[in-house]
């Protein structure tokens, strides 16, 4: 009972349990948000990885699996598997439409030849296109593309003086849109009259029908041409904003489903050599953003049937060697890898194994005389893996990374301990006496402990608590605190030197009577303030600051979920850790003799 | 009195190991408290006088083979440590010449200190009802709230008394009570004392004062570590 009353008195009638339980927040705080940043990322990684692949994926290599179609429809058909897509992973060069010059940039893309519909039944396809609709700039645009090109048999039933003015009003407006918002439609529209509007319109179906170009994404085709699918950052058109969103650089003007690309891929023969390159040029139909940069950056869609004849994985015949004009018979259409999502409630384990099952079903059911035979399941070619296996390459440097982190973070507990161990030998110590008091009226060596643990039992659930708060606020705000952070608002400089002012000419008042103590602290606190200050300034000066950049981290938004699991961990050891750091002190002040404790000063 | 003494230290030792040398400040010396018996140890300073109370008083162990102190008969050090506990809680109570008050505490709350200690038998109540008697007997009744520093030497002195007197010990331990206050103060607590004596409160008292020695029934001379001469004062 007297201890509850002395624990009481001792954390209401000082500073320095308030400091403590600051001490502990703030380490339980900086441990929460680390961790769960981390996880967050983690998850954020596998979840992207599953979204972007289904659930297991059948792999065999570059030279691809035989009667694709057969299995893919035989997976489709069982009810634990909700869709199965044929694709072909290569890789190829795309040639961009920018800059304007001839010298046009060209970059390396992981082509993925897919099956759209099927595809969209297995991952997250339709959700993950960037362009849902048409916007007014893209619209103009699209209008000026469809006038310039069809110039001639669009306005050559006009007479002289009204072509010339909608062929200025054209030329005017691809100058003028890259700058300012026009009304290019409804003036040429007034212009060309309504005949050759609709003719005009009758390009492009993205002009009349502003759903258009989600379709085309879908499609994988544009105006009726096998078209292309790109990451977000392949196209160096498109620049992330501040708020996270993206805008196409000059009023949409490298928005690329305006543009073709030429794709260049390297089809490799039965015995691995290369056979000369082979080329396409394609139009951008959309672009997509998977939410991975690494993907985004590098990936782009194109229909499968483009990959088999780009890689020569398209059905061809087989002729004697001997005699060319013998047939023997045909090498069947081939796809790299077949990509398989189950239903909902269907562990990826348990998918794979009923996967395993279908691939041997589906082999022994070709005939024995089928010319080529799909690869047995023991060709160490051929790869059964389920999406954490097969993204293990990619996330397992980041479970590395998060078990470095917990690691480095482990020395962080013991730099909390430590804290917490000589707080609580300053606390102990400096109530050495009250210990010789208490054992002069009986009290007991387990009493006197009591008080301590009672009393950093109180300072650790408290600032376990408190810094669950601060860490939970920092870890939901991420987001905004780095984009603060990034650009601050120049109000927080003004503040900030407004107050160093003030501490300044508090202290310089408060020094005259020759005391340290304002000094001091008035002195710590303006240079903190100027700092402050200062940073702001410098961040401002520069134009703002990425910390994290989605270049780096593959993602471009910080994770903001709370590692709960972890969080309540870090927590119970902090209190542990204040239990442990005032019971060794506590016991060692319980063991010294009474006279001795009461002569302590 | 009756003949077998309430308190009685035999042929006590204590050494205190400085660095190398050793200090003997008690050599052998014996001492009788009978009920009701108010004795005072007189001495000069470093004569051993403190330690021989704290050995009486169960706060400090006499050397090994250094003598028995037998409260009612009873060897105190051979007690278990929850024994000893009892003893310093329920049988005897210690006024210091320091006070010894506990600053986060109110003057109430530090009377009822070896109450609240003693998990005991008395509820909260009947002890905060026992304490504020206490500190009316003690003319303390407007203090009860404040905190020792409020407070000044005497008054902090009787609070320590009321604290001692809370579990209604056999025998105060008074060590120099008076040293830290004025002569009047001093005075007053004396008063206190004498009039506690009077109720029948067995008092070991320590001073290097002869004129408040003579305050006790017996003085007893503590000189290089030994007993010297009892003497009866009344």
């Amino acid at each position: 009972m007297y201890q509850t009353l002395l624990t009481t008195r001792y954390l209401t009638s000082r500073v320095i349990p308030l400091i403590a339980v600051a001490a502990v927040a703030l380490c339980v705080a900086l441990v929460i948000v680390v961790v769960s940043v981390m996880s967050g990322f983690l998850n954020m990684v596998q979840s992207a990885g599953r979204t972007l692949m289904g659930d297991v994926v059948i792999s065999y290599g570059i030279s691809g699996i035989p009667h694709y179609e057969e299995l893919s429809h035989r997976l489709e058909n069982d009810p634990n598997i909700q869709g199965a897509s044929p694709i072909i992973d290569g890789w190829g060069l795309l040639r961009m439409p920018y800059p304007d010059t001839d010298a046009k940039k060209s970059v390396t893309v992981q082509v993925w030849g897919i099956e759209p519909e099927s595809f969209a039944r297995v991952t997250q396809f339709d959700a993950s296109l960037q362009w849902k609709t048409t916007s007014s700039n893209q619209l103009h645009w699209l209008l000026i593309d469809v006038c310039t090109k069809h110039s001639e048999t669009l306005f050559a039933s006009m007479d002289a003086q009204n072509r010339e003015s909608c062929l200025n009003l054209i030329n005017d407006a691809s100058y003028l849109l890259k700058h300012q918002q026009l009304d290019l439609w409804n003036e040429l529209k007034s212009i060309v009259g309504q005949e050759i509007w609709e003719m005009i319109l009758s390009h492009d179906e993205r002009l009349s029908n502003s759903d258009a170009v989600f379709q085309q994404g879908l499609t994988l085709s544009r105006n009726g041409r096998d078209a292309i699918v790109s990451g977000l950052h392949v196209s160096d058109g498109n620049v992330r904003q501040k708020d996270g969103t993206y805008q196409v650089v000059r009023n949409d003007y490298w928005w690329l489903p305006r543009f073709d690309g030429t794709l260049t891929m390297l089809p490799i023969d039965a015995r691995g050599g290369i056979i000369d390159p082979e080329s396409v040029i394609m139009p951008f139909a959309n672009e997509f953003q998977s939410g991975v940069f690494i993907i985004d950056e590098s990936r782009i869609f194109v229909p499968i049937g483009v990959t088999q004849r780009l890689l020569h994985l398209d059905a061809a015949e087989i002729v004697d060697s001997d005699d060319p004009t013998i047939i023997l018979g045909v090498d069947p259409a081939r796809s790299t890898s077949v990509l398989v999502r189950g239903i909902e409630g269907v562990p990826a384990e348990q998918l794979r194994t009923i996967v395993n099952g279908i691939y041997d079903e589906f082999r022994a059911s070709l005939p024995a005389d089928t010319l080529v035979m799909p690869p047995t399941r023991s060709d160490p070619g051929l790869t059964i893996n389920t999406w954490q296996e097969q993204q293990r390459s990619f996330t397992g440097p980041v479970e590395k990374e998060r078990e470095l982190m917990r690691t480095l973070f482990s020395i962080v507990y013991l730099v909390v301990a430590a804290l917490i161990l000589s707080i609580f030998w300053s606390i102990v110590y400096e109530k050495t006496k009250d210990i010789g008091i208490l054992r002069s009226v009986g009290a007991s060596r387990g009493g006197i402990v009591w008080i301590f643990l009672q009393y950093s039992l109180v300072i650790g659930v408290a600032g376990a608590l408190l810094g669950l708060l601060i860490g939970w606020l920092i870890t939901k705000n991420i987001n905004l605190i780095h984009t603060s952070m990034g650009n601050p608002p120049a109000i927080l400089a003004v503040v900030s030197f407004v107050i160093a002012g003030c501490i300044a000419v508090y202290t310089v008042t408060k020094s005259r009577s020759g005391l340290l103590l304002p000094f001091v602290l008035g002195s710590i606190g303006f240079v903190v303030f100027c700092f402050i200050g200062g940073i702001v300034l410098y961040i401002k000066h520069i134009g703002g600051l990425v910390i994290w950049d989605a270049s780096v981290y593959y993602f471009s938004v910080i994770p903001n979920q709370v590692d709960w699991p972890s969080s309540i961990f870090t927590m119970v050891g902090a209190v542990v850790f204040c239990l442990l750091g005032a019971l060794i002190p506590a016991a060692k002040a319980a063991d010294t003799d009474p006279v001795e404790a009461l002569r302590h000063e | 009195m009756s003949d077998t003494p309430l308190l009685e230290g035999k042929n006590l030792s204590k050494t205190y190991h400085l660095g190398q040398s050793d200090i003997h400040v008690l050599r052998g010396a014996s001492l009788q408290l009978f009920e009701k018996q108010w004795i005072t140890i007189l001495g000069t300073s470093g004569s051993g006088k403190s330690t021989m109370l704290h050995l009486l008083g169960g706060l400090d162990r006499p050397d090994s083979g250094g003598g028995v102190v037998l409260f009612r008969g009873d060897d105190v050090w051979s007690r278990s440590n929850k024994q000893i506990n009892q003893y310093r809680n329920n049988d005897i109570g210690f006024v210091f010449q320091f006070y010894h008050l506990l600053p986060e505490l109110t003057v109430l709350e530090n009377t009822m200190l070896p109450a609240m200690v003693g998990g005991s038998n008395i509820s909260t109540l009947e002890a905060r009802d026992l304490a504020s008697s206490l500190l009316d007997q003690l003319g303390l009744q407007h203090r009860r709230i404040h905190r020792p520093r409020e407070l000044s030497g005497g008054e902090r002195q009787r609070v320590a008394i009321a604290r001692a007197l809370m579990n209604s010990p056999s025998i105060l331990f008074a060590d120099e009570p008076t040293g830290n206050l004025d002569e009047e103060t001093g005075n007053e607590i004396l008063d206190v004392l004498s009039q506690l004596h009077q109720d029948g409160l067995s008092i070991v008292m320590v001073t290097h004062n002869t004129e408040i020695a003579s305050r006790g029934d017996l003085i007893v001379h503590l000189r290089h570590g030994q007993i010297e001469s009892p003497a009866t004062m009344a």
